[in-house]
């Protein structure tokens, strides 16, 4: 690079404005992206299980199997549902129950002669987490059943008291909301990034760009400029309704959050700026969008799929991708009030991975024109 | 003219909105015919062949093509009507027998019938060409004989073609004029639009367009005799000083017409006494030839002497 | 309208098949993601960073620390002795923390009810509920280890699990992503295949042809529904010999429900066609209606637990009843009262998409 020229830079990026602002899709997805996100983000997600039907086959019918019914009732969890004419198999088969309850016909007697009695419980396994946390609400609710049946608690030989820290409420949308941010800066800046530089690399003026005495750095400067403020703008936007609308904390310090944003936006830029050289066609710029900015940030980054429960291999590989660094850097920040030395190793990550991409798209833009 | 006429225009017009794109044209052709439509990018040329293919409804005014009219949405005119577009109409990424394959389904032409097209039409274009190879591989040229091949597998009475020859070398218009010929050679009707005025001139009648108005129909001769009734100069100044001449022969009587050719100057006289006497005014170092007026003057005097 | 159809099919599918890029698109795609769903991806809580603190020598609290990591679980984090358990848990070195009672668990026990602390981030709070089921458990086999099975009255669940036993979360997640790749493939195949065609002006040709609007637009979609069917088989192909999720109900089920489906994505893609003006808007377009539609397919979170606004639109999703029914039918071998209530919506869907999009692209045309 031998000098910089930022009127250049500038003219370059206002012409990039006007294209933005005449692109009525361009800018409905860049303004609705964050919009629908946070929508359904913050309204829409609740990962608790509960209101589960469970259809209650008691062929004891005694004292007992009554009161376990009720414990089930009134358990929170368990929304009751009648069987009717389909037998309990059938209401699972037909996704009108998620569980059944089988008391044998002995139960009462059994309880209260003081010997062991069974009741089968039988679960949907189709959707294996939800069928996890019933089976965890299970020993809750025997307990809550001795109780009632023995009128007075066993005693507890070995218990915990358990601390919610950052999230007392355990508020899924505290969880969510900030990773946000991370779609949107994994996505939309790649995806419009791509999409810009491969449209003009398609329709021919980019070489008659090159022509001028414009230089590379600058094209790049003015073309993923208001990008970057358009995603940032967005992040904003998501920012602002979490705090006011959703009441989300922000426990930590805002200009680290704002420095991770912009290393963030860097690399998902220089990433969208790579995809274009390399494929220099629209089409392919979207599908290698797709696939190497929403997948990563939706899926690998550990918004809702854990990181730690993938296999090794995977785990490895999502070290490569910015958005499991920026996604742990911005929970650390908003819901832990982590500062820069505890967050060292991310950010180390997402710096050292966007001047990676920087360099690398700036490199192949440079020798792709020769 | 109705009798041989075999594609009837009359008072022909299209409003897209407030936006008139053609304004009243009547025309008639006749059978065998080259007949050419000549104009400004916008003048309304291919609006009118995309209302003659059936493809676009007129707002008012009638056509007959081929005895056929608009009723039944131009189903009848497509199938007697060959058509080719200005972009290439040809699949890039197909090679040269699946896209006449598709052409034959498209026309629900019979496999057999189909075959027997295609080996007429390669040997009218002299396409020596594998069926098997890509569209994308042929040179531009071939390519859109190929194209016109095509518009014709159903052997259609009437072919439209739109500028068919844009970006293409100049031997291969010659070629492409040349198979032209032969086609109407063998009895076709072909209507073409070109601002090609070398093109123009090897139309049998040709169609001034502006604005989406008819300005002007006749051969290329009768349209030159009557845009300049009388003699025309070539007038070459080989580099001297020019304005004073030309702004004194602008106010003279008798000019009809002066227009810059490159670094030459046309000017039309109403007859040779004007001429002559213009020209004694010349400069020493200036020559003037006379020559005879082509198309292109035609067109700058009618088109745009117009605005003058 | 037969020698015409198929003359539009087999040129299509020449188009698509021959373009690298499409098939990319059609085997690349589809490939990625089902690797990613499932293999990578589960929903499952597990290798949970759990740190323990007590005094040196508390052999039950070692004990009952054993328990959690021999679990399979929590896995252990070292830590020096001094260090602050929240710090621990504030840099992530740590997801929960294990502190023995002052005196030693063994002590508290015979005093009291041996009450530990357990300190949870709970800035994840589907994982916080997690870990402190699962820590809830462990205690409480820890208890009977320790003191014996507590006294009468026992009442005990014999939980059987359907459909799922082993209860692997690629059971749940591949249908989910068979239909999400259907869905992305034909809309964005159809959508830009038929911008591209307008923009390249190859569509005069076929226009300029003696053809009805009717057979124009069958000509053009059939394709896609064509791609999309075998697109669609291809993926359960997929899905049964890679990760072994079984097809329990009847093919004919599978393929009546692919074909209702995928004549809504057709239809869906061709509406967007007719809005763009080129290709890249034809691609935003489809990613803007995928991304929502996808969202609240029950792909990723269940239907369920929507609040009910949002539930309301799930049920304007084709998505939302294609993976439904994939899942009913392939995993509880498909029950008739979901398939011909969730069929009807589907093919009642099928039909106003197809209606609109037919309306469009008449206009287009003229």
């Amino acid at each position: 690079m031998k000098y910089f020229n930022i009127h250049r830079a500038y003219s370059i990026a206002r012409k990039e404005v006007m294209h933005i602002l005449r692109d009525p899709f361009t800018l409905a997805l860049a303004l609705g992206l964050p919009v629908m996100l946070v929508t359904f983000f913050g309204y829409a997600i609740d990962f608790e299980v509960k209101d589960i039907n469970l259809t209650i086959s008691d062929r004891d019918n005694g004292t007992s199997s009554r009161r376990l019914k009720e414990i089930f009732a009134a358990s929170g969890y368990f929304h009751l549902v009648e069987p009717g004419q389909a037998g309990p198999v059938e209401m699972l088969d037909s996704n009108r129950a998620s569980a059944a309850l089988f008391i044998e016909p002995d139960f009462s007697k059994k309880i209260k002669g003081g010997s062991r009695a069974m009741a089968q419980f039988v679960l949907d396994g189709s959707d294996n987490s939800k069928a996890a946390a019933v089976m965890g609400y299970l020993p809750g609710i025997r307990r809550a059943a001795q109780i009632r049946m023995a009128g007075m608690p066993p005693r507890e030989r070995l218990s915990a008291e358990t601390r919610f820290l950052y999230n007392p409420e355990l508020n899924s949308r505290w969880f969510t909301v900030p990773g946000l941010a991370a779609i949107i800066i994994g996505l939309l800046a790649i995806l419009l990034t791509a999409l810009t530089v491969a449209r003009e690399w398609e329709n021919g003026s980019m070489e008659l760009l090159l022509s001028t005495p414009v230089r590379p750095f600058e094209i790049i400067a003015g073309k993923l400029a208001p990008y970057g403020i358009l995603v940032l703008a967005g992040v904003s936007f998501v920012y602002l309704v979490s705090r006011l609308v959703f009441g989300v904390p922000f426990a930590g310090s805002h200009l680290l959050f704002l420095a991770a944003c912009l290393l963030f936006i860097t690399a998902a830029l220089s990433q969208g700026l790579l995809i274009s050289v390399l494929t220099r066609q629209q089409q392919v710029a979207m599908q290698f969008s797709m696939i190497g900015g929403l997948l990563p940030s939706m899926l690998l980054s550990g918004f809702i799929f854990p990181v730690e429960s993938m296999p090794a291999f995977f785990q490895y590989l999502t070290m490569l991708l910015p958005p499991r660094w920026f996604m742990a850097a911005a929970r650390g920040i908003t819901l832990k009030g982590a500062d820069l030395g505890e967050l060292a190793v991310p950010f180390l990550a997402l710096g050292l991975l966007s001047a990676g991409m920087l360099a690398l798209a700036i490199k192949k833009f440079k020798t792709d024109l020769e | 003219m109705s009798g041989a006429c075999i594609l009837e225009v009359k008072g022909l017009s299209i409003k897209f909105g407030d936006f008139t794109a053609v304004d009243n044209v009547s025309f008639c052709v006749d059978r065998g015919e080259i007949f050419g439509f000549l104009g400004a990018n916008g003048a309304g040329k291919t609006t009118t062949i995309r209302m003659l293919c059936g493809l676009l409804a007129p707002t008012s005014g009638s056509a007959l093509v081929g005895g056929l009219g608009f009723e039944d949405g131009g189903l009848g005119i497509k199938k007697i009507v060959g058509y080719m577009s200005q972009k290439f109409t040809l699949y890039n990424d197909l090679t040269v027998g699946e896209n006449l394959d598709f052409a034959a389904g498209l026309r629900k032409l019979e496999p057999s019938y189909a075959k027997k097209r295609r080996k007429e039409l390669f040997e009218l274009i002299a396409f020596d060409k594998p069926l098997s190879s890509m569209v994308s591989s042929l040179p531009g040229g071939i390519k859109q004989e190929l194209a016109l091949a095509v518009s014709m597998l159903h052997d259609p009475e009437i072919i439209f073609l739109d500028e068919p020859t844009s970006g293409v070398s100049p031997a291969s218009r010659a070629r492409f004029w040349a198979l032209i010929r032969r086609i109407t050679g063998l009895g076709k009707t072909v209507i073409v639009t070109t601002h090609y005025m070398d093109e123009a001139e090897q139309c049998g009648r040709i169609a001034l367009m502006r604005a989406g108005r008819l300005i002007a129909l006749g051969s290329p001769e009768e349209l030159k005799k009557s845009a300049f009734s009388g003699p025309m100069a070539e007038l070459d100044f080989k580099g001297a000083e020019s304005s004073q001449f030309i702004s004194g022969l602008e106010k003279a009587g008798g000019l009809l017409e002066l227009s810059p050719h490159g670094m030459r100057w046309h000017a039309a006289f109403k007859d040779k006494a004007a001429m002559d006497a213009a020209l004694s005014a010349l400069p020493a170092s200036a020559s003037a030839a006379l020559i005879k007026p082509s198309l292109e003057d035609v067109f700058i005097r009618l088109v745009e002497g117009t605005e003058r | 309208m037969n020698i015409t159809l198929k003359a539009f099919i087999k040129k299509e599918l020449t188009q698509t098949l021959r373009d690298v890029r499409m098939r990319a698109l059609l085997f690349g795609a589809p490939i990625i993601q089902m690797t990613i769903f499932g293999l990578a991806l589960s929903t499952e809580i597990k290798n949970i960073k759990l740190a323990a603190f007590s005094q040196p020598g508390d052999a039950m609290f070692e004990r009952v620390t054993e328990g959690f990591y021999s679990s399979g679980w929590f896995t252990g984090v070292t830590h020096a002795a001094g260090e602050d358990p929240f710090e621990l848990i504030a840099s992530g070195r740590a997801d929960a923390v294990l502190i023995a009672p002052a005196g030693g668990l063994a002590r508290s026990s015979e005093r009291g009810d041996g009450k530990m602390q357990l300190l949870v981030d709970a800035s994840n709070a589907t994982k916080a509920r997690a870990v402190e089921a699962y820590a809830k458990s462990i205690i409480a086999a820890a208890a009977v280890r320790e003191y014996g099975a507590p006294g009468e009255p026992a009442i005990q669940f014999d939980v059987r699990v359907l459909y799922n036993p082993a209860m692997e979360s690629s059971m749940f997640l591949v249908p989910g992503v068979m239909g999400m790749l259907v869905c992305l493939i034909t809309i964005i195949l159809t959508a830009m295949s038929l911008t591209r065609e307008r923009e390249m002006g190859t569509f005069e040709t076929i226009v300029s042809a003696p053809l009805s609007n009717t057979e124009v637009l069958l000509g053009k979609t059939v394709p896609y529904v064509v791609l999309g069917i075998a697109d669609a088989a291809l993926v359960v192909a997929a899905g049964y010999l890679i990760f072994g999720v079984p097809v329990r109900g009847p093919l004919w089920q599978l393929a009546l429900v692919a074909l209702a489906f995928v004549i809504n994505t057709v239809s869906i893609g061709t509406f967007i066609s007719t809005v763009s003006k080129n290709q890249q808007q034809a691609m935003l377009g489809g990613f803007m209606f995928l991304f929502p539609a996808i969202l609240m397919s029950g792909v990723m979170y269940p239907v369920e637990n929507m609040p009910g606004a949002v539930i309301a639109v799930a049920y304007l999703d084709p998505l939302m009843y294609f993976v439904r029914l994939l899942r009913n039918i392939m995993l509880k071998g498909g029950d008739t009262y979901v398939f011909w209530t969730n069929l009807g919506a589907l093919f009642l869907m099928a039909v106003f998409t197809a209606g609109l999009s037919y309306k469009r692209f008449r206009q287009t045309l003229n």
